[in-house]
């Protein structure tokens, strides 16, 4: 799908998207409504019980840690927590499903009317922040996204569909469904219409992700479906205040798949209405191997979920005490830490947002910090930011399962600063340290790195390699001031490498003047 | 009030029910009779009355996040009527 073309649709027809996003609870021990442990994969229907196999006369009992958990990503996008609350059965029929209801929330969620403000950079950014009048920053624009609602409700199983192509349900001859999923914490979120590019959406995603993961409440995992982000899109022309006919996407199993699959679809909504044609109201696929959506039903049946309120639970009341309490629990977040990673370690925004938009390097980075010294924070980012994360990348590690500790890569930084080891003699000391070689003063030793700060040790040097240049000190006198590089290379030569480069170009300097 | 014929085969879609006409026609008469006895509840002033969401009440009532004992699952597919690779095995559905 070529950008241009998205581009060049998006300058005739606005596009309007809203997200759903489901979050498996998956930090809990157990599932919603049952004792079942919570975990990914293995051996199909091994995890579940009475309650979450829909047993005639099996109670569901709420999860407590589970309405928490639900309440505390409220508080962190600034939802309204409802005072009163409860569950309602959602009333339908799917295979995946055992009770033939989903217990979930209706009328009265837990969560209502937050936002979140979602920062886009690069290209484009500027054309939009003028044409929709949000607010413009240095390097692009910040857009304040309305959040409807977040309740709780529960995941279904799981089906694997049999003797179709490539799993997919049409074209099988039989399913199998796998209950150990089913009943797992779930929560919802829902935005609001306010999204209106491919690449904010793919921002608020991955900015509420940050956030479910700084507190602790899911692993958010897209590739495995612990987090789902569904969209509904539509078009309408610039400047006409009535939606158009929207679409529901879904199957986005990336950040990357959720820009595709938005982008995808604009250009097709736009194609069709440039053409005469309409917008069918229904849900489409996206496939990621074909990069197109499409049509998941034939026929689409008006929603009839008959929702009550489920009469095996009492509802919730949440009072000031509660939500307090709740609150202490909230981490610092992403952006906070970001914003104090600028402020009281002097890190560049950029520097400051990579490190806070991953937890484990955020982690790794504060402690390294911690053993190396604030006023060392900007070398140890540099160091945590480059020769670490580039061995990250490659060995497909995160920070905190690298086999470097923190106060190690500290240990390091403090060798550059107190001149023992020049830069480039770190960056070997680093390769080594990556291998499993031990503490960096360790590794200095062994390799005979440490760099020559002596003084008296290079004066004499100096001198030496003076003397045996009579010439050129005499040309370099006269005005020749490029051999200077000369005598540097002379001397690196002549200590193997190990002289103190600042402390040559200053003593040479000295001596010749 | 009265329930059509209609909204009696819309319900019994929704709940997967297949039905034959007399069936339907049958129905709809009893689902009739038991509005008609709901429906007398409108004739009464419940204007300052809260919507009981329980009969029981309390509020919050909730479980720790501990692990409990789950069922085997020669067990849970016990009720199975067919069954394959531990899983319950369900015929061709949909599309």
């Amino acid at each position: 799908m070529a950008k241009d073309r998205l581009a060049e649709v998006l300058t005739r027809w606005e596009a309007v998207i809203g997200l759903e996003i489901h979050t498996e609870l998956t930090s809990l021990q157990t599932k919603m409504f049952c004792g079942c442990p919570v975990a990914f994969g293995g051996e199909p229907n091994t995890r579940v019980c009475p309650v979450c196999l829909g047993l005639p006369g099996a109670l569901p009992v709420p999860n407590e840690l589970a309405v928490e958990a639900t309440v505390l990503a409220g508080l962190a996008i600034e939802c309204d927590i409802a005072r009163y609350s409860q569950f309602h059965r959602k009333n339908y029929f799917y295979p995946d499903m055992p009770k033939d209801y989903q217990i979930s929330q209706y009328d009265v969620p837990f969560c209502l009317g937050g936002h979140l403000d979602v920062e886009v950079e690069g290209e484009g950014a500027k054309q939009r922040a003028e044409r929709s009048g949000v607010t413009e920053t240095d390097a692009g624009y910040v857009t304040r996204i309305g959040v409807t609602r977040i309740h709780l409700e529960e995941d279904t199983g799981k089906m694997i569909h049999v003797g179709g192509s490539e799993g997919r349900i049409s074209g099988a001859t039989h399913s199998l469904v796998d209950f150990n999923r089913a009943g797992t914490g779930l929560m919802e979120l829902v935005s609001e219409p306010d999204i209106r590019t491919p690449e904010e959406a793919r921002r608020f995603a991955s900015a509420l992700r940050l956030i479910f993961l700084s507190l602790g409440i899911s692993d958010c995992s897209m590739e495995e479906g612990s987090m789902r982000v569904d969209a509904n899109v539509s078009v309408r022309p610039w400047g006409q205040e009535a939606f158009g006919v929207k679409a529901e996407v879904k199957n986005m199993n990336s950040f990357k798949a959720l820009h595709d699959a938005l982008a995808h679809e604009i250009v097709r909504q736009a194609d069709l209405l440039d053409g005469g044609g309409t917008v069918a109201q229904e849900t489409r696929h996206w496939d990621v191997a074909a990069k197109k959506t499409s049509s998941l039903r034939g026929k689409e049946e008006a929603h009839d979920y008959r929702y009550f309120p489920e009469p095996d639970m009492v509802p919730f009341t949440f009072d000031d005490a509660y939500i307090d309490r709740v609150r202490t629990r909230m981490p610092e977040l992403p952006t906070a830490r970001r914003d104090r990673f600028m402020r009281d370690l002097g890190l560049p925004q950029h520097d400051a947002t990579v490190l806070s938009g991953d937890l484990a390097l955020a982690a790794f980075y504060e402690a390294a910090v911690a053993a190396a010294g604030v006023g060392r924070a900007r070398q140890v980012s540099n160091w945590t930011l480059g020769e670490f994360s580039a061995f990250l990348n490659e060995a497909g590690l995160q920070a905190d399962g690298a086999g470097i500790a923190p106060a190690a890569l500290a240990a390091l930084v403090a060798l550059i600063e107190d001149g023992a080891i020049s830069g480039k003699q770190a960056k070997d000391v680093f390769a080594e340290m990556a291998k499993g070689g031990g503490a960096p003063e360790a590794i200095v030793e062994r390799l005979g790195l440490r760099q020559m700060s002596d003084a008296g040790e290079l004066e004499a040097v100096v001198d030496r390699v003076l003397a045996a240049n009579t010439g050129q000190v005499e040309s370099y006198r006269a005005g020749k001031t490029g051999l200077m590089g000369y005598f540097v290379g002379a001397v690196m030569r002549e200590t193997g490498g190990q002289a103190n480069p600042a402390m040559v170009n200053e003593l040479l300097a000295r001596r010749l003047s | 009030m009265a329930i059509t014929e209609d909204q009696v085969r819309h319900v019994a879609m929704l709940a997967r029910l297949g039905l034959d006409d007399e069936q339907i026609a049958s129905l709809g008469v009893e689902l009739n009779d038991i509005l008609v006895q709901v429906d007398r509840i409108s004739a009464l002033d419940l204007a300052d009355i809260e919507p009981t969401a329980h009969a029981v009440a309390q509020v919050n009532v909730t479980r720790t996040d501990e692990v409990r004992p789950c069922l085997s699952r020669e067990d849970a597919l016990r009720n199975a009527p067919q069954q394959q690779d531990g899983a319950f095995l369900i015929p061709k559905f949909g599309a």
